[in-house]
């Protein structure tokens, strides 16, 4: 339904037909700073040969400044090619990142959203990972030059050690690359230990205040203490793993470079090689591990950049969680659940208490859209919600939940995240909200309304919700956190603003309820009662429920 | 509650902490060094033999065998060296980076309350957190790798002077401009990179924060404004990761003209001695390969610089917290008493007008006592007073009549703050009372009717990346740890007010259970938890204004009488 890849391996190739511009420099640049460091030996060997092998100063002349040559094409295709390859990488990471984005905020939502820590993972770390493709596919292509480059040399001096050489490079790098998942699963296993130790250091400090109110800050030290130890023991472990490893890699490079050393020397030695290509053929084959290396990497990378290329998709292409409907008709605001007996009546105040808490949380959850309606489950004036567009419906059906969600602002944008209303229209809510107190728009508040106590940041969501006026609001205990005073006046504030027009109080406050046209009992499902508050007071389940 | 910072440490300090650890290991210190100058110094036999052989090439004579011989013994120590090393040096930087976070996190824990309201919560944080990884980092990957770099560097200078002062000299050449290119790239790098570390943090906040709000973010209409802020922030940081990049890059082209002005220096002053036949051929060979083969460290070298340098400054950080005094572990009081506890004149302000203004309040023992009033009444600060976590500005906590030298040991606190620990939940309860037995966590937790917790399994992992708990049910969890710990006295501020109308009422029956037999005060929120209280207290602007029984306030037609009218609403 959205224009985006289906696969990891659509992913990809998008990724790398994003940036053609950046793909292209990248790759043409990189591959030249490969060539050009494969002949920074030859130059040095060259140098000794022709110059100080034989003392002639314009030939140390000449060699000195076609080497600077060498330096200066070296290092500027490296610092532009680099510098395409980045944007390349960090552009598609971007552009990635606020697709997830997007994809997270569509009002038709998504099936089955990954945790809030998962998705974050996904828009920050796969998506870097999925970016890095620009990046791998250029090096392949730089990796390659470089390894032709190094074998035109190395067969032009000799064609059976130059064969030798190309084999045996790969070879040792492969053979390294074997040790290194080995070597992964044993650092992953001291990766988790000491990422567990940062996390319960974290998450003990967190809770700082509630370890003293018990004194438990012994209790707590101690179980760092042990953690910490265990830790540094798998630490140990590993660190084996990581001295074998390098231990390896030093013993490979040293053996390849006593086999190729020993074979050139001999020739050298029989006088069918110069001094200076001893010198070039050493030194190239010391240089290529790195273009072989630099292949390994890239595959190593474009195997990274397909798993997690998997897991952007995952949230890209998901399914939406409401499907795409038509808009509703206007009307007066009637909300109607067949199955369960339960409406709500236009332009009336309507009371729900429920007897099972989960039953309230499942109630607004369905009137909300944080679940899809099934087909005839919920009616708004008469039409089915299931073939409606869901952010139309959230047009004209409000619910601010129990638990209020504040972004980071001012109080002005928290009361009106549109922007339209104007100043008399924000002190009114506020002031029906019972938050009069809070006097300064400009106050600043901190995400999640952090900067604010539970009962402000209870008091402003009523408010942001009372600007709004929606043809039907519905509010999920909008006075826990509030004291009793100001309950009372927040009961008449709702009625004054809220009179004529469709409002849904899911709440066991009394001081509400009494203040209802109309108060519904539901219990396992069902409408058990219904009336004005003073009349079901008289229910021992209603008082039970309310009134104690 | 002004921003205060924890101390940070000195350079010199730091380094003193870490030679104390070190000075109690002094074979494993000793060995650990020269493991890796052997290992570094081993590493350069190779060139020199390749030069040996450039001289027997040269000169037409000898045979191949010898030069093999060296090679492979060159090979199997420098392997057998750098392996050992990697080693010795994880087992001594591992084991002091241990000690050292233990610490931190110790005295991070122990932070009097006083300095706990004053300090950042943030800095607190990513001292444990962020500064401990930081350096972790740095000794796990980047300690071995650096100090091999540097012995390197510094060992193939001396061989380089081994071999003729003068190619060293020429080697040497290229320093200054390595030191100018450092100096240039510092100061610029050192801003950009404090830059794209916030401007990441702000890009992951705005993530987070729409996608936990995107039930709200639908329900206003507002996906556009979240998705402009994503975009905003995210290409922000994209620009910064971009410009650093660029700085990066400059930094390497000035690197790499060191690189060539000091290989261009070997190999002139090589062709001048060859001419004058002061050193051979394989000599300037060496030379020129030894240095060729300094790019690498050298750039590893300069280019980790900033990585030292900022774990350097996390050092100091977490040397600052562990350098903290000392706290022994205290003795906690059991509910084997009844205590009566008596405030006294207290006082209190946090630094503006008096929050608490000359209050007295008697507890009689196993009295439960409701605290009511307005939000800013000073309930909460008074809470805390009793509880001990608040040293008043002026006035007396007694118990039975005496003061007592820590108020902490005999309070019980349970507060709005709602935290449950990340592992299990045996675990969690378990922090009030590490000895308790399984049956007695059990226990604990049906006291406070957490039921449900003994259903899902005393093994499940609770907390951040476990099971999350509804915010009644970490409450109850709460209770259930004092329970455990079980202290003569509990103070519980407003424990039941996040919790929805309906959950609210099972909490307060958790509450009650949990302070049974003890001498409690109550910060109630709903009134009914006050009616419920053996004597109901009425805090406003700091003072105490009535105080008596329930039945005896309703009757008194005050303030606490129009308060339960409203909310006891009937009709």
């Amino acid at each position: 339904m959205n224009g985006h890849p289906t696969t990891a391996t659509g992913l990809l190739r998008r990724a790398l037909h994003r940036h053609p511009r950046q793909l292209g420099a990248a790759t043409l640049l990189l591959s030249l700073h490969q060539a050009c460091e494969a002949l920074v030996p030859v130059a040095i060997g060259v140098t000794i040969d022709r110059a100080v092998s034989t003392g002639s100063v314009p030939a140390l002349l000449a060699s000195l400044g076609a080497t600077a040559v060498l330096f200066v094409v070296l290092s500027q295709a490296y610092r532009f090619g680099a510098r395409h390859v980045v944007a390349g990488w960090f552009t598609e990471t971007h552009q990635l990142r606020v697709e997830v984005a997007a994809r997270v905020l569509d009002p038709h939502g998504l099936r089955g959203t990954p945790p809030t820590g998962e998705l974050l993972s996904i828009a920050t770390n796969d998506a870097e990972r999925v970016g890095r493709v620009v990046e791998a596919a250029s090096l392949v292509v730089a990796g390659t030059t470089a390894l032709a480059v190094s074998a035109v040399g190395l067969l032009t001096i000799s064609v059976p050690l130059g064969i030798g050489v190309l084999l045996g490079a790969p070879l040792l790098v492969g053979l390294l690359q074997l040790l290194s998942p080995w070597l992964t699963r044993r650092t992953a296993t001291q990766q988790e230990d000491v990422a567990r130790t940062a996390g319960l250091a974290t998450d003990l400090v967190r809770g700082t205040r509630v370890l003293r109110g018990i004194g438990a800050e012994d209790a707590a030290t101690e179980r760092y203490r042990r953690t910490s130890a265990a830790a540094l023991a798998s630490t140990l472990r590993a660190a084996g793993a990581v001295g074998t490893y390098r231990g390896a890699t030093v013993l490979g490079s040293g053996l390849f470079l006593l086999a190729v050393a020993g074979v050139a020397g001999a020739l050298a030695l029989d006088g069918a090689m110069t001094v200076g290509q001893l010198v070039t053929v050493v030194g190239l084959a010391q240089f290529l591990a790195e273009p072989v290396g630099l292949l390994g990497f890239a595959g190593q990378k474009v195997a990274e950049a397909r798993a997690s290329a998997a897991r952007v998709v995952g949230v890209l292409a998901a399914e939406p969680l409401h499907p795409t409907g038509v808009p509703p008709l206007p009307g007066p605001g009637r909300l109607e659940l067949p199955a369960l007996g339960f409406h709500v009546e236009p332009g009336r105040t309507t009371g729900v208490v429920t007897t099972d808490p989960a039953d309230a949380e499942a109630l607004v959850a369905l009137l909300g859209g944080r679940r899809a309606a099934l087909p005839g489950e919920l009616l708004l004036d008469g039409q089915d919600v299931a073939g409606l567009d869901p952010a139309a419906v959230r047009a004209r059906v409000l619910v601010e939940p129990h638990a209020v969600v504040l972004f980071e602002g001012t109080l002005r944008t928290a009361v009106d995240p549109a922007g339209a209303a104007d100043e008399a229209a924000l002190r009114t809510s506020l002031t029906a909200a019972g938050a009069a107190d809070l006097a300064d728009l400009e106050l600043a508040v901190a995400d999640r309304g952090r900067s604010l106590s539970g009962g402000q940041r209870q008091r402003v969501g009523l408010a942001r919700a009372l600007l709004r006026g929606p043809d039907v609001l519905v509010l999920h205990d909008p006075t826990t956190a509030v004291d009793a005073v100001t309950e009372g006046e927040i009961a008449a504030g709702l009625a004054r603003l809220r009179a004529g027009r469709t409002t849904v109080l899911v709440t066991s406050s009394p001081a509400l309820l009494g203040r209802c046209d109309r108060v519904v009992v539901l219990r396992e499902g069902a409408v058990v009662a219904e009336g004005p508050h003073h009349e079901l007071a008289g229910r021992p389940d209603y008082a039970a429920a309310v009134l104690r | 509650m002004s921003d205060q910072l924890l101390p940070v440490s000195t350079g010199r300090r730091a380094g003193r902490v870490v030679w104390d650890v070190l000075r109690t290991r002094p074979v494993a210190t000793a060995v650990t060094l020269l493991s890796a100058v052997a290992a570094a110094a081993s590493g350069l036999v190779a060139p020199a033999v390749l030069g040996r052989l450039v001289d027997a090439v040269d000169r037409q004579e000898g045979s191949i065998g010898p030069f093999l011989v060296a090679l492979l013994a060159a090979a199997l120590l420098t392997a057998v060296l750098t392996g050992v090393s990697v080693v010795l040096m994880a087992r001594l930087g591992e084991t002091v980076l241990a000690r050292l976070r233990e610490r931190v996190v110790d005295r991070a824990l122990h932070l009097p309350s006083a300095t706990l309201d004053r300090v950042r919560g943030g800095d607190l944080l990513s001292r444990v957190a962020d500064d401990v990884a930081k350096v972790a980092e740095a000794v796990t990957s980047g300690l071995p790798q650096v100090v091999g770099a540097g012995l390197t560097v510094l060992l193939t200078l001396l061989g380089l002077g081994a071999l003729d002062w003068r190619l060293a000299l020429a080697g040497l050449v290229a320093l200054p401009l390595y030191v100018a290119a450092l100096r240039w790239y510092l100061p610029r790098s050192g801003p950009r990179y404090a830059a794209e570390r916030v401007a990441m943090g702000e890009r992951s906040q705005a993530l987070v924060s729409s996608v936990q709000g995107a039930d709200t973010v639908h329900a206003y209409a507002d996906e556009a404004r979240h998705r402009a802020v994503v975009d905003d922030r995210s290409a922000r940081s994209l620009s910064i990761t971009l410009d650093v990049f660029r700085l990066y890059t400059d930094f390497g082209w000035r690197t790499n003209r060191a690189e060539y002005v000091g290989l261009a220096a070997v190999l002139a002053v090589g062709f001048v001695l060859v001419r004058a036949d002061t050193v051979t051929v394989g000599a300037v060979t060496t030379a020129a390969l030894l240095f060729h083969r300094l790019f690498g460290p050298l750039g590893l070298l300069l280019f980790t610089f900033d990585d030292i340098q900022s774990a350097g400054a996390s050092l100091v950080r977490m040397v600052g917290v562990a350098d903290l005094p000392d706290v022994p572990p205290a003795a906690r009081a059991r509910s084997t008493t009844r205590p009566a506890v008596e405030l006294r004149g207290i006082r209190h302000s946090y630094g503006g007008p008096a929050v608490l203004d000359d209050v007295d309040l008697v507890l009689a023992p196993g009295e439960h006592t409701a605290l009511v009033g307005a939000s800013g009444a000073g309930k909460t600060t008074l809470a805390g007073v009793l509880a001990g976590a608040l040293e008043p500005s002026a006035g007396r906590v007694l118990l039975d009549g005496a003061p007592v030298e820590d108020l902490r040991a005999h309070v019980g606190l349970v507060s709005q703050e709602v935290h449950v620990f990340a592992g299990t939940l045996a675990d969690d309860v378990r922090l009030a009372c590490p000895d308790a037995t399984d049956a007695e966590v059990t226990a604990a937790l049906e006291t406070v009717g957490a039921g449900w917790a003994v259903a899902m399994g005393l093994g499940t992992l609770v907390g951040e990346g476990g099971r999350e708990l509804t915010a009644p049910q970490a409450q109850q969890l709460a209770l259930a740890r004092l329970v455990l710990a079980d202290p003569p006295v509990a103070v519980l501020d407003e424990a039941t007010a996040e919790a929805g109308s309906a959950g609210a009422r099972d909490l307060e029956e958790s509450a009650d259970a949990a302070v049974r037999g003890r001498t409690t005060l109550v910060v109630a929120h709903r009134l009914s938890q006050a009616a419920r209280a053996d004597r109901v207290v009425v805090l406003a602007a700091g003072r105490v204004v009535e105080q008596g029984t329930h039945d005896e306030l309703v009757a008194a037609g005050g303030g606490y009488a129009r308060l339960w009218a409203a909310w006891s609403a009937r009709g």
